[in-house]
């Protein structure tokens, strides 16, 4: 008797305390409404130090892929004002060799007339008339030059910068094959990770439940209390140990399938950029070799300096010989300087076309990791949401809510289930 | 004897009842609504509409960057500019708008119907709630108008503000604007430090690791007490309209209570 009313007064003790802890869903200052701070219970998850790690690698990519010449793109900048450099040299030196050559050309056609010029009794007298029909000559050479350079070069810069289009579209499009195909082989691997490790969280459950529940009797030896603390230490090291042991041989998977996938990218990109190069190159080849012709042929057709109508007829004959024939000496002189000069620029435009195509693959491989990181952040973190509600939506079937939010700004009443949503989300991995 | 019995009985009774009750007192408390407003947005019409608008803008596109190529001066490109956004907008209240408009008369009505005080968004609901998104659907669908209710929403437990105003407040405007210089000015040095150790990725680590972290020491210093004032302001704002909970207004489809303009009075 005594019993039974000792347990009674208990009871009765208990469900005053309960009610006077817990806050009713029909209190005036929460009419069945309630609410979870899923940022905060997030952070008590057993898998949140893998969302940071995502969250830290993402921003660290996203940080380096600001630096204008960080890895992995590498020293892109610097390397293409080099190549510009060398580009404004070549030119130079080619003007130069030009101007030389022509001057030189000059001095000895000069010499050639004064010498027919005296052969023929003229004496020195004509070397002013002379001098302006060269200076005729030269004019026009270096017009139908620098006009055929112009064209050819404004050809140049529009198919070099078709190529680089159609380089782009087939990199960005092999880069977003290989993104989709790693993000997929990525999900898959984490999803069987992430169901493994709940599975032997809810399959030691009942276990570490009763490991608990003798650690809580206060009558236990030292030594059980020591015996169920290993037992329940070794149940944590053996998960941990399963799912690490998983996650390992993923990530090696994965490493290897993503070196294989580049690999293959990079084998097609490049198959494909040949293409396009080889058909850019030959393009450029049938130009130049159109201009080169049409700039003979102008040469060829270029008017005859006129020479001056007072010297005997065939004195004015020789001198149109000698013009005609230095002309066509310094055109084929000038003609080996512009070979070369382009031969030179054909070099450092391959070069540019393959650091472009690096630039793009080191830009286009951080953005496929950014991508996948991305992901995989994304759909870690929507699954430990979805858990999170789950366990929420117990804990408030539970209490009686009626309803209950989650991303609240401020609370002025309602039942904040955070702390209990914490401790059962860690019940449920401990 | 019957009186020692009773007593345990009693005992336990009310043990259980304060265990039961909660659940059956808190029955009738359920005005909130929520929709799935991507199932909306998926609708037909909504997605043939979606489409009519996108094509119009790439219409647009070029006309814009055809005109562009040929203005003489910024004044130009600014009138330009203006004209192309206008005539975008124009075009998506002509051809949305209805359909909008339609939407928001039936989840109206659905909401007067069922005598929901307040609609939210689907994701913030985690338990509970009453889902009309079927309801709003049907509606839409369905053939003549949709005639919006003649009363307004009942008063609502749930309140709302519009952060985009509140972040307005001088003072918490002037703390973001720091925030975000010294932000941009943490960045800039760290990308510096990291080009200098780009063959050293152990070092680039820690430069990482340390312009987070000052990131995250300047953002408590700076950002944190304004955070939490304005949550202390929201609260009380709460408190004093009897709202049990306050979200951001863009969780609000329908009703609630704004109280976004108290909160940026509590806070000057």
């Amino acid at each position: 008797m005594r019993l039974s009313r000792i347990f009674a007064l208990v009871l009765a003790a208990l469900a005053t305390v309960s009610c006077a802890q817990q806050q009713r869903p029909d209190d005036p200052n929460v009419r069945g409404i309630g609410y979870v701070r899923v940022d905060e219970v997030l952070k008590k998850h057993p898998l949140y130090p893998q969302l940071s790690q995502l969250q830290d690698a993402i921003d660290a990519i996203g940080l380096k892929s600001m630096s204008p010449a960080g890895p992995p793109g590498g020293n892109i900048s610097a390397q293409t004002r080099e190549l510009n450099r060398e580009l404004v040299q070549a030119q130079q030196r080619a003007n130069a060799i030009l101007r030389q050559k022509q001057q030189d050309y000059q001095q000895r056609e000069q010499a050639a007339i004064r010498q027919a010029l005296a052969a023929a009794g003229a004496g020195t007298n004509g070397t002013g008339a002379v001098t302006q029909m060269q200076n005729v000559s030269a004019g026009q050479a270096q017009a139908v030059n620098a006009q055929a350079n112009a064209d050819y070069q404004a050809y140049q810069r529009s198919v070099i910068a078709q190529d680089g289009a159609a380089v782009a579209q087939i990199q960005s499009q092999l880069n977003t094959q290989m993104n989709q195909a790693y993000r997929q082989r990525a999900t898959e691997l984490s999803e069987q990770e992430s169901t493994l490790s709940l599975q032997l969280s809810q399959q030691d459950a009942a276990k570490r439940l009763d490991l608990r529940m003798k650690l809580n009797n206060l009558a236990l030896s030292d030594a059980q209390r020591n015996q169920d603390r290993a037992q329940l230490a070794d149940l944590d090291r053996q998960e941990a140990a399963v799912v690490d042991a998983r996650r390992k041989v993923d990530q090696q998977e994965l490493q290897k399938y993503l070196q294989q996938l580049r690999s293959q990218t990079v084998s097609r990109l490049n198959a494909e950029a040949q293409k396009i190069h080889a058909a850019t190159r030959a393009k450029l080849a049938q130009r130049h070799n159109e201009v080169s012709q049409q700039v003979a042929s102008q040469m060829q057709g270029l008017t005859p300096a006129a020479v001056p109508a007072n010297l005997p007829g065939q004195t004015r004959q020789k001198l149109a010989e000698i013009d005609k024939q230095y002309k066509t000496q310094f055109q084929a002189d000038a003609q080996k300087t512009i070979a070369e000069y382009q031969q030179t620029k054909a070099t450092l435009d391959a070069q540019y076309a393959s650091l472009n195509g690096a630039d793009g693959a080191a830009s286009g491989a951080a953005g496929a990791q950014l991508g996948t990181l991305q992901h995989q952040r994304d759909d870690l973190y929507n699954k430990m949401v979805e858990q999170i509600k789950h366990d929420a939506g117990q804990v408030a079937a539970k209490r009686g809510l009626q309803v209950v939010f989650m991303n609240v700004d401020a609370a002025g009443g309602g039942i904040d289930l955070t702390s209990d949503v914490e401790k059962d989300i860690e019940s449920l991995h401990q | 004897m019957k009186i020692r019995k009773t007593i345990p009985l009693l005992s336990a009774l009310v043990l259980v009842g304060s265990l039961a009750a909660p659940a059956a007192l808190g029955a009738d408390l359920a005005d909130v609504g929520y929709i799935d407003q991507a199932a909306i947005g998926a609708l037909g019409p909504f997605q043939a509409a979606n489409g009519q608008v996108a094509r119009y803008k790439a219409q647009l596109d070029s006309q814009f960057a055809r005109q562009m190529k040929g203005a003489h001066s910024d004044a130009d490109r600014r009138r330009i500019a203006s004209d192309f956004q206008q005539r975008f907008l124009n075009e998506q209240r002509t051809v949305l708008g209805p359909l909008f408009g339609r939407a928001q008369a039936a989840i109206a009505q659905v909401s007067s119907s069922q005598h929901l005080s307040v609609i939210v968004d689907k994701r913030i609901v985690v338990y509970g709630g009453v889902d009309i998104t079927k309801n709003v659907v049907d509606l839409v669908n369905g053939p003549g108008a949709v005639v919006p209710p003649s009363a307004t929403p009942p008063p609502s437990d749930v309140g709302y503000v519009d952060q985009t105003q509140i972040d307005q407040v001088p003072k918490i405007k002037q703390a973001n604007d720091a925030f975000l210089k010294y932000a941009g000015d943490q960045r800039s040095q760290a990308l510096a430090q990291m080009q200098s150790a780009k063959s050293n990725p152990q070092q680039q680590q820690t430069i990482f690791q340390n312009y987070q972290k000052n990131l995250s020491t300047q953002q408590d210093k700076m950002l944190k007490p304004l955070v939490d004032q304005t949550r202390s302001a929201m609260a009380k704002v709460a408190q004093q309209k009897h709202l049990i909970l306050v979200v951001d207004r863009s969780d609000v489809i329908y009703g609630g209570t704004d109280i976004t303009q108290d909160v940026q009075n509590a806070l000057k």
